[in-house]
């Protein structure tokens, strides 16, 4: 009889919690203007992921930011340490595929060398792969790089890199303090290849920033992102979780001292899209995939998603 | 198995009976109760497009596939790429080159995952298409026949197939000299696949167009006969000298003899031993053996 009496009082207590929930959300809504659907939320309502704890848009380009300092002295021994040195193969053959610089002479001024832009590229691990590969393979001396990262302490690490290449203080390399989103300072059709390698990530938007690839490429240019990405096969599937959950924070705390930093990697991975869903935001920023769109890497660790910007005849 | 299905042989049929496969689809299509004198209820069904992706069957009524799955930028490279093969192979460089005339960037060549490869399949894929074009429009079999001093008519079905393989290894003439690239980049390990298919479909389509009809098992021994004597022949005009592929010519009509021999030793062998085991079962039988 109590517990009747209690389920029923529980009930009228929920339903009425429920009745009181539903008030409406906005004062005003009129189906016959959009009204509604003008009002624009404000800045600091706008909610994204940061790992999986969700927080204001406006805060996660700090909280990305004091990740990516308190990393940056340890990056390189941390990733060796994390992906078993496998992340050198999968740059490495990223680059490779990519192919930059032109073994051929140029027929106008214009042409001469590929004009690289690589996003959140601080370290210049990207970087001076490509300038290596044009310079050493294709024989391309013009080819030139720009590094553009939003964090100043990795595009510190980077420059501290950079001296012992033969690139340094040349006109191939240039650093840039930049937000992807909005780079103003980048002239429209002016780049002939952009990449991003686990970088796009840890973009607080990441359609606006391939729309922002979108506009500074030139027509014909080909945007190039390399990103953590879902497993197909379960029981590797099954093994990479339980490698990303408990060793790499682990290791984090270990050599760099900072569990959390790493705790906010594997949370960024996890909420990564999938293959097809970044092919889609690809697609929807204007670029034309080139076949299948992505190629994965070690079952899908990481994937190469390409796409190239149509040129529009005249 | 459905592979198999899909590249079942399109067989030539005329207007006339196609109609007729129309109609008895259409009325194989309506209910039991409905009498088959009722036509216009049942043909919109026929004269919708059917846009499949994935066919597991062939049916004549279903439009070609296409020779190539490239997209219109791609095939802008590609093309322009093709211009540039006699001079530099199927190489990176053609590809760059093309890109550049195509109005792209280098970096462009992007667009193709497969690059050199690609324009190899490019290469047979578009051929193939031409190879049907002079069929369909250009009349190769009047020009055929006409250089044996026949009526088109009278061509065989033999001399039709042998016909289509010199013209089509004729159109290699003028990438001669990288061909041999090509045919090896085409036997690495990741690129067999696509190229035995992309043979597979250029006998699959001589047989057809000459008119070969056979749907037994002679459908997979034609078709690996005349895979064998266009990939030797291939190997063959690579080495051949003489400017109008006499040789290579030469060494088709040869192949085309071995295989008329083999066929004929497989049929008398088979005969010799169909008589023997009848024969074998007449003797038991008249010793009083219950069989």
């Amino acid at each position: 009889m109590s517990t009747m009496s209690t389920r029923s009082a529980w009930r009228a207590l929920h339903y009425s919690a429920k009745r009181r929930a539903f008030q409406p959300s906005t004062p005003y809504r009129c189906f016959s203007c959009a009204n509604r659907a003008q009002e624009q939320k404000t800045d600091n309502d706008r909610m994204t992921h940061f790992g999986f704890t969700n927080v204001p848009e406006s805060e996660k380009e700090s909280r990305v930011g004091a990740v990516f300092s308190s990393v940056a002295a340890s990056y390189d021994r941390m990733n060796d340490l994390m992906s078993l040195g496998i992340h050198r193969l999968w740059k490495d053959h990223f680059v490779r595929s990519l192919n930059p610089g032109s073994c051929l002479p140029a027929m106008t001024a214009d042409q001469r060398g590929w004009n690289i832009l690589d996003i959140a590229g601080g370290t210049g691990d990207i970087a001076f792969r490509m300038l290596d590969h044009a310079t050493n393979i294709n024989h391309d001396m013009e080819t030139r790089v720009t590094i553009s990262d939003i964090n100043a302490n990795m595009l510190a690490e980077g420059r501290k890199r950079s001296l012992d290449t033969p690139y340094y203080n040349t006109s191939r390399l240039d650093f840039v303090e930049a937000n992807a989103e909005h780079m103003p300072h980048i002239p429209d059709s002016s780049v002939d290849l952009y990449t991003v390698v686990f970088g796009i990530r840890n973009f607080t938007d990441k359609q606006a920033a391939l729309n922002e690839a979108y506009r500074v490429l030139k027509p014909g240019g080909v945007f190039a992102c390399m990103e953590f990405s879902k497993v197909d096969n379960p029981v590797l599937d099954g093994i990479y979780k339980r490698w990303n959950f408990s060793a790499i924070p682990l290791i984090g705390q270990v050599v760099a001292g900072d569990r959390d930093s790493y705790q906010y990697l594997v949370e960024s991975i996890e909420r990564f899209p999938t293959q097809e869903e970044f092919r889609g935001m690809i697609q929807k920023a204007g670029f034309m995939i080139p076949g299948q769109g992505f190629e994965n890497l070690t079952g899908g660790i990481a994937a190469i998603h390409k796409g190239i910007k149509p040129i529009v005849k005249a | 198995m459905a592979y198999l299905a899909r590249t079942l042989p399109k067989r030539v049929i005329t207007p006339s009976l196609s109609q007729s496969i129309r109609q008895t689809r259409a009325i194989a299509t309506t209910t039991p109760q409905s009498t088959p004198t009722r036509p216009a209820q049942t043909v919109p069904r026929t004269s919708k497009p059917r846009q499949l992706p994935h066919r597991t069957y062939h049916s004549a009524l279903h439009a070609r596939l296409p020779d190539h799955s490239y997209t219109n930028s791609q095939t802008a490279i590609l093309t322009s790429a093709l211009a540039h093969v006699p001079a530099h192979g199927f190489t990176a460089t053609a590809l760059t080159l093309g890109a550049r005339d195509a109005g792209f960037l280098d970096v462009s060549v992007q667009l193709l995952p497969r690059a050199e490869f690609d324009l190899i399949l490019f290469w047979l894929a578009s051929r193939r298409g031409l190879l049907r074009g002079q069929v369909e429009e250009g009349g190769l079999f009047r020009r055929i026949a006409a250089e044996k001093g026949k009526d088109v008519h009278e061509l065989s079905v033999e001399e039709r197939v042998m016909g289509l393989i010199l013209e089509r290894l004729r159109m290699n003439a003028e990438v001669k000299g990288v061909w041999q690239d090509a045919l090896a980049q085409m036997s690495l390990l990741a690129n067999i696949p696509l190229s035995l298919t992309e043979l597979h479909s250029l006998a699959s389509d001589i047989l057809t167009l000459s008119g070969d009809d056979a749907v037994d098992a002679t459908w997979y021994t034609r078709r690996l006969a005349v895979s064998a004597i266009y990939a030797s022949a291939e190997v063959v005009m690579t080495r051949d000298p003489t400017p109008d592929l006499v040789e290579t010519e030469a060494f088709v009509e040869r192949r085309f003899e071995d295989r008329k021999a083999i066929a004929d030793k497989l049929t008398g062998i088979g005969q010799c031993a169909g008589f023997g085991w009848n024969t074998a079962i007449g003797l038991g039988r008249s010793w009083g053996l219950k069989i």
